[in-house]
């Protein structure tokens, strides 16, 4: 054949690979509004800079297949965003529902090596019916396919994984979900074990795919994902966004804005949205907003655990994580899915070299039964064990009330390695509208005497007596907040190893 | 015209309603004032214009996602 001939098959062959499912099939998709996994590549990177890594991989497990698996269903590569390389892996629901089956499986584990080994991201397009049959079936087909490579579903987090889930993912784009560092997900679309038909088979429950596991549950009541999007592209906008604050692998540090596109206006409207009184409930993230540079908090987790907000910022250009309480929600009291949601953060914050402020204004955990069914004192020592294993620089502000073993967990003492607090802060073992109770209990006091005992423990727990004990490093007024964080990181920048941490939660798991 | 249904965001009970239907809200306006684990939660206006219904009192129970108010604007 010559070669002008064998040139010419090749661009009839790549053409068939990119046509994926078909005419009829890619129609359909574009009448529900939604991109294909070409379409979302294309949306997704740099103009121009998909490289494709198997292209012309089809079946290689059932013969007749082969002529109708284009790229065998995952569309696999490289490509760039915002100028940094990146690994990709889109499924294509067009061809055999973007099925597992051996081929694909080799470009999925390719791409993972690569980006791993050269120090970039991978990112997953979700929408994955799961295992393909017949090619997994059997003793032979489990035998040859699945479980064949031991670094599979192994998080190490040498570089950030993230995922958009944007149709129906069960089994391996689901397991690529939980394991990613971020996971985001289109309305509509759904993350389970399974799909809600072999639900009805396999144990008689008849379930609706979005009960199963649609954006409502997994945002509120699972904590799976991180964000939820209207649109394919809202979703890919966010996965650009959240990769715009970490750096490519766990080896360099995050990247920083250079300072003349940061925003250094004064935090001055913290004092306006702290309420003079205690018991008064404020939205820290407006808090939060007024201390970062503007617009630059990307909040993880809303509507999950609220009792503690986490999110990725930017102080003076540089990426921080922001760990709070929320005193709108249980006064912010820290439940389990808090504890969960900031374990997980401080996790990838630790992993990639991420450091962290905790701002405070926690009465202590909630307790009671459901916390304790829930296993909450297990989950306040994964926090603690978290807090104290991270190496990344730790700087803690106590904004009002810090009680008990969430003092501790919040960075109180040296679980930080700075503590600065706010003339409003109050410390103590527990709040004194309990604790003269406790002190009192079973004694016939005059109440005078009661309020006598509660107006001492107020004064002892005034920030002023952890300060004179070397207990809190600074004393801060509220709008100064941003100016002493902002020369504080700068203070402990890992200066001795290039601003890289030592990871050690890099292997931790993914869901607590 | 557009109608914008104020819920919620805790359980709890409502403490104080700070303003009257017809009256003329900004956003982050406090609307009422819910008490739910011993802290005085504020419900906000999420956006300008004409508080239009209020649909609870002080002394009443709410839950969580329950619509609490209506905003017309």
């Amino acid at each position: 054949m010559a070669l002008q001939d064998r040139i010419a098959e090749l661009q009839v062959r790549e053409e068939r690979a990119r046509a994926m499912g078909g005419e009829e099939k890619l129609a359909r998709r574009k009448a529900q509004g939604v991109l294909d996994a070409r379409e979302r590549i294309n949306y997704f990177l740099d103009e121009g800079s998909f490289i494709e890594s198997g292209l012309l991989g089809v079946s290689s497990v059932v013969p007749e297949d082969r002529d109708h698996t284009p790229a065998d269903g995952k569309i696999a590569g490289f490509g760039r965003v915002e100028g940094r390389p990146v690994g990709l892996v889109s499924n294509d629901f067009t061809v055999k529902g973007a099925s597992s089956s051996l081929t694909n499986m080799k470009k999925i584990s390719h791409v993972k090596r690569v980006a791993t080994e050269r120090g970039f991201p991978l990112v997953f397009f979700g929408e994955s019916s799961g295992a393909r049959m017949p090619d997994n079936m059997g003793s032979r087909g489990m035998g040859t396919l699945l479980g064949n490579d031991a670094s599979q579903y192994v998080r190490h987090r040498e570089t950030p994984w993230a995922t958009a889930i944007l149709g129906q993912c069960y089994g391996s784009s689901a397991w690529y979900a939980c394991l990613s560092d971020f996971t985001v997900m289109r309305k509509g679309a759904v993350l389970a074990v399974a799909s809600p038909v072999l639900a009805s088979l396999a144990i008689g429950q008849h379930v609706e795919p979005e009960e199963l596991g649609g954006w409502e549950l997994h945002s509120k009541v699972t904590g799976l994902i991180d964000r939820v999007a209207e649109t394919d592209e809202e979703a890919l906008d966010l996965v650009r966004t959240y990769l715009s604050y970490l750096p490519s692998h766990h080896n360099e540090p995050p990247p920083c804005l250079a300072p003349d596109s940061a925003d250094d206006e004064p935090a001055a409207a913290v004092t306006d949205i702290l309420p003079e009184n205690r018991r008064r409930g404020y939205d820290v993230r407006k808090i939060i907003s007024a201390v970062v540079d503007k617009s630059s908090f990307f909040e993880l987790k809303p509507r999950f655990g609220r009792t503690a907000v986490t999110g990725l910022a930017r102080l003076n250009g540089a990426t921080v994580g922001v760990v709070a309480n929320n005193p709108m929600f249980k006064a912010g009291a820290l439940d389990v899915p808090g504890c969960e949601k900031i374990t997980r953060f401080l996790v990838m914050c630790d992993s990639f070299n991420i450091p962290i402020v905790l701002l405070v204004d926690t009465p202590g955990f909630v307790i009671g039964i459901e916390g304790e069914r829930m296993k909450a004192p297990g989950k306040i020592m994964n926090f603690m064990t978290a807090l104290q294993m991270c190496t990344v620089p730790k700087l803690s502000v106590i904004m009002r009330k810090s009680y008990g073993q969430a003092y501790l967990n919040m960075g109180g003492g040296r679980n930080s390695d700075e503590v600065a607090a706010w003339p409003t802060a109050e410390v103590s073992f527990m709040d004194p509208e309990y604790a003269v109770q406790v002190v009192t209990w079973g004694r016939d006091l005059p109440e005078a005497e009661v309020d006598a005992i509660k107006r001492e423990m107020d004064r002892d727990n005034e920030v002023w007596g952890l300060a004179e004990i070397y207990a809190a490093q600074a004393v801060i007024a509220p709008d100064e907040t941003r100016q002493y964080l902002t020369r504080m990181l700068e203070i402990h920048s890992m200066r001795r190893s290039g601003g890289v941490g030592q990871h050690r939660l890099a292997a931790w798991p993914t869901t607590f | 015209m557009a109608t914008t249904e104020v819920a919620s965001e805790v359980t709890g009970s409502v403490w104080k309603v700070e303003l009257e239907e017809g009256d003329h809200v900004d956003e982050g306006s406090v609307i009422m004032i819910l008490e739910s684990m011993k802290m005085e939660i504020p419900v906000e206006a999420p956006v300008a214009g004409k508080l239009v219904d209020v649909r609870v009192s002080p002394g009443e129970s709410v839950e969580e996602d329950q619509v609490v108010c209506v905003i017309q604007s």
